[in-house]
């Protein structure tokens, strides 16, 4: 009797598969995501007919960004998703969560955000993107950042992991450079977007408030020069801080979580023959 | 109970396969030892009992795994919780609660048993492993045999009718190991529970066993049978089994009462060769390796050590035993300057190690800790050695020419955390070689060790003595000593209660001493090798 080899060389296997629906859904809730995040932009068009809902538009938002975040959860672990990649996910949320309750709380030395772009790159951005989502939730559990703003934060922190596991292949020197380029970019973008939501509750006293009904552009400007004086700083420390994470613990802690994958064979195949 | 019938198996990227044509059977009420060196496939052959081969691990299975009349085919390893429980190596990594009671309940959440039935197989579990006084502690403050046996309650509570273990019991001490072994026969006469065990330390099992299976490796065929059949070909015995091939005793004695009974004829047939066979260890004494005067050390109000005089001799290994907590591990960390004592002073090459600047230390006293992989920290075994001569200032290459001379054939691009025991303790040891120290420290080196590795240890310590080095090693494994060691040392509760040649320390005692010297009492003899030596001798 003969046991064949398997079939094909296994090369690489991500932790979370995307399957197609999978994929469509979190297009999807993309899209969705970035209308919610943007709707301030957005709703010149009708402003004269429906201003009568710009008041409770943004928390139809804030119920429905958590439920498509569950879906699409729940559509990724359609196919089982297996036992090692959740305890993972366990792990990597309480490091995440660790770090972020360790930050000394000067502005936006936030040292938890290199940990999800390196586990993202070596997990593959299916598990990036529950990584953020998960990340994001467990450690606002431990640090009571629980609120309205938690399912933008979530979102946001899904696209950075989802985006760090797409990242083009590289390694070595190349690879934490391009991690660290990334790392800052999707940390001021991370800023950016979860200003967004709130952006127009500041009030309409200052010349950087939103201003309903305004063309894109008009609010677009006014939304940069409230990005920039209010939380510019903030953003650039965490986005260096990120930058320089990566590259000095990014070689050490991308071969930890390398072996890991390595060793843990995600979606094992069982195979029998006679 | 268990059946395999004609199982191949092969993990994914595996080049060779790892189990071939095993068919075995496994009747119920059954105490089975798997036994076999190191990388045989012992583990995925007990892996395949619940499944977890091939449904966790991936790879291709040819024939069929049944067990309690479910195949491993039809289920998965959840559907086979409650037929089989299985035990790792090291429970602690197993664990997913903190404290004892939950551990024990938490399959039986996981299988949704009513909580009026939870609740009394919790404390019939408890009653059944004698956990009583364990129940509310936390599990990190457990012993290793306590946490072990709490692992093996965590299974029993699903009540399976097999229990599969992988040595259980190949990281505890004697004291713990028997608690363990106790546990298990206990479960097996009183409940008729079938257990399946991989072990390394066969003289500790070897009276427990039932049947034997032996993994010889290499792709030869698999042999199952009683111990005392299987006992006399295999490549891994005991000191008690070797000694009865040697001499022929028909049946082989697994005890050291059935071999004693037949001793009688062989004590009085090889007594007179007793001074000839054992040539008193004579090495030119010059200045002590390490000297330790009135040494004491403290942890807060508890006394590790007493006030200690101890001298080091080159060329000579001297072994440090006595029970968990006696001082052992304080002596060896007071020598290799690890700690200032409370009192006292120590002195290592002429100069006291605590003082010494790390360069300069690693030239005088090497240790080698417990647990080896302490000592490594780089991402490949070249990696390692690189560092390792960076770090003690040694021609590169150094280290990697000392580690193909304690192990050769190491794999250089594999990370350490995935060596064999044996491999990383060779690393380890050739690292802390390196620099050539006058005195090797090591604590407690054979744990998880096969009998071939063991042996490979015991020839680099004589080694290491012959060419004038001072070896001090504390150990439980009281056959190890035997072989190894010059000068034995008893510690207890911090203070030397007996110190002085091997042969006389361990043989008057009935805790230290190893299988042969029990066997041959009062004679003095200590290993087969010397029992042989004799035999040769002995005219015609």
């Amino acid at each position: 009797m003969t046991v064949p080899a398997s079939p094909a060389k296994r090369r690489h296997v991500p932790a979370i598969r995307l399957g197609h629906r999978s994929a469509i859904l979190l297009t999807l809730t993309t899209i969705f995501g970035l209308v919610a995040f943007g709707w301030p932009l957005l709703i010149h068009q009708h402003a004269g007919a429906n201003t009568a809902h710009s008041g409770d538009a943004p928390w139809i938002f804030v119920a429905l960004v958590p439920l498509l975040i569950a879906i699409v959860m729940a559509e990724l672990s359609e196919g089982g998703i297996d036992a090692k990649a959740i305890a993972l996910l366990g792990i990597l949320a309480a490091c995440f969560s660790a770090l972020r309750i360790a930050s000394p709380g000067i502005d936006g030395f936030e040292p938890e955000w290199f940990l999800l772009i390196l586990a993202a790159r070596v997990f593959g951005r299916g598990f990036g993107f529950v990584l953020g989502a998960v990340a994001l939730f467990a450690s606002a559990l431990v640090t009571g950042g629980v609120g309205p703003w938690l399912p933008f934060q979530m979102l946001a922190a899904a696209w950075i992991g989802f985006g760090a596991g797409s990242l083009p292949p590289a390694r070595g020197l190349a690879e934490r450079g391009l991690l660290a380029a990334y790392g800052a970019a999707a940390a001021l973008a991370y800023g950016f977007l979860t200003n967004f939501w709130f952006w127009p509750f500041v009030g309409s006293s200052t010349s950087y408030s939103f201003i309903p009904g305004a063309s894109v552009g008009i609010n677009l400007h006014r939304f940069l020069l409230f990005d920039l004086t209010t939380s510019m700083g903030f953003d650039l420390t965490r986005a260096a801080t990120c930058a320089i994470l990566i590259l000095v613990l990014g070689r050490p802690v991308l071969a930890a979580l390398r072996r890991t994958s390595r060793r843990a064979v995600f979606e094992p195949v069982p195979q029998f023959v006679d | 109970m268990i059946r395999f019938d004609d199982v191949s198996f092969r993990y994914a990227e595996a080049p060779g396969l790892t189990l071939e044509a095993v068919s075995l059977e496994i009747p119920e009420g059954e105490l089975c030892v798997v036994i076999g060196e190191t990388g045989t496939g012992k583990s995925t052959l007990l892996r395949a009992v619940n499944g977890l081969v091939p449904h966790f691990s991936g790879g291709t299975l040819a024939g069929t795994v049944t067990v309690g009349g479910r195949t491993t085919r039809q289920h998965r390893p959840r559907e086979l919780a409650d037929v089989v429980g299985y035990v790792g190596q090291n429970p602690l990594a197993s664990f997913v609660t903190e404290r004892v009671e939950d551990e024990l309940a938490y399959t039986m959440e996981n299988i949704g048993v009513a909580p009026a039935a939870m609740r009394r197989r919790v404390e019939d579990t408890i009653d059944l492993l004698g956990i009583q006084d364990l129940r509310t502690r936390p599990l990190r403050s457990l012993s290793g045999g306590q946490q072990q046996r709490v692992a093996i309650g965590a299974v029993l509570t699903a009540s399976p009718r097999v229990l599969v273990l992988d040595e259980p019991t190949s990281a505890l001490d004697p004291a713990a190991a028997e608690e363990v072994l106790n546990a298990l026969a206990r479960l097996v006469h009183d409940l008729g529970l079938t257990v399946l065990m991989a072990e390394h330390r066969l003289e500790r099992v070897l009276p427990f066993a039932d049947r034997l299976v032996l993994v010889p490796g290499a792709g030869a065929p698999l042999v199952a049978g009683p111990p005392e059949h299987i006992m006399r070909t295999a490549t891994v015995a005991p000191p008690l089994i070797e000694l009865g091939r040697l001499v022929g005793w028909d049946p082989l004695p697994l005890t050291v009462r059935d071999a004693r009974r037949q001793a009688a004829a062989l004590r009085d047939r090889i007594a007179p060769m007793r001074h000839a066979a054992t040539p008193p260890a004579q090495v030119e004494r010059d200045e002590p390796a390490a000297s330790l005067r009135g040494v004491g050390v403290l942890y807060g109000p508890v006394v590790a050590l007493g006030a200690v005089d101890l001298e080091i001799r080159t060329g000579e290994v001297t072994v440090l035993m006595g029970r968990n907590g006696s001082g052992k591990s304080s002596l060896l960390t007071a020598l290799a300057g690890g700690r200032k004592p409370n009192r006292g002073s120590v002195r290592v090459g002429g100069g006291d190690p605590h003082t010494m600047r790390a360069h300069e230390l690693i030239t005088h006293v090497g240790l080698v800790p417990q647990d080896p992989g302490l000592l490594l920290y780089g991402e490949s075994v070249e990696d390692e050695c690189q560092r390792a001569d960076h770090t003690s200032r040694l021609e590169p290459g150094t280290t990697a020419d000392t580690l193909r001379r304690v192990l050769p054939g190491v794999p250089t691009d594999r990370h350490p955390r995935d060596l064999s025991e044996g491999q990383r303790l060779a690393l380890a040891l050739a690292i802390v070689l390196a620099p050539v120290p006058p005195l090797l420290v090591l604590d407690e080196p054979t744990r998880g060790l096969d009998y071939p590795s063991k042996d490979r240890l015991v020839r680099i310590l004589r080694g290491l003595a012959d060419r004038g080095h001072a070896v001090v090693l504390a150990t439980h494994d009281v056959e190890l000593a035997a072989r190894v060691a010059d000068r034995a040392v008893v510690l207890a509760d911090g203070e030397i209660i007996s110190d002085g040649p091997a042969r006389e320390v361990v043989c008057h005692s009935p805790v230290f001493a190893p299988q042969i010297a029990k066997v041959l009492a009062p004679e003095e003899w200590l290993t087969v090798g010397e029992v042989q030596e004799a035999l040769e001798e002995i005219p015609a």
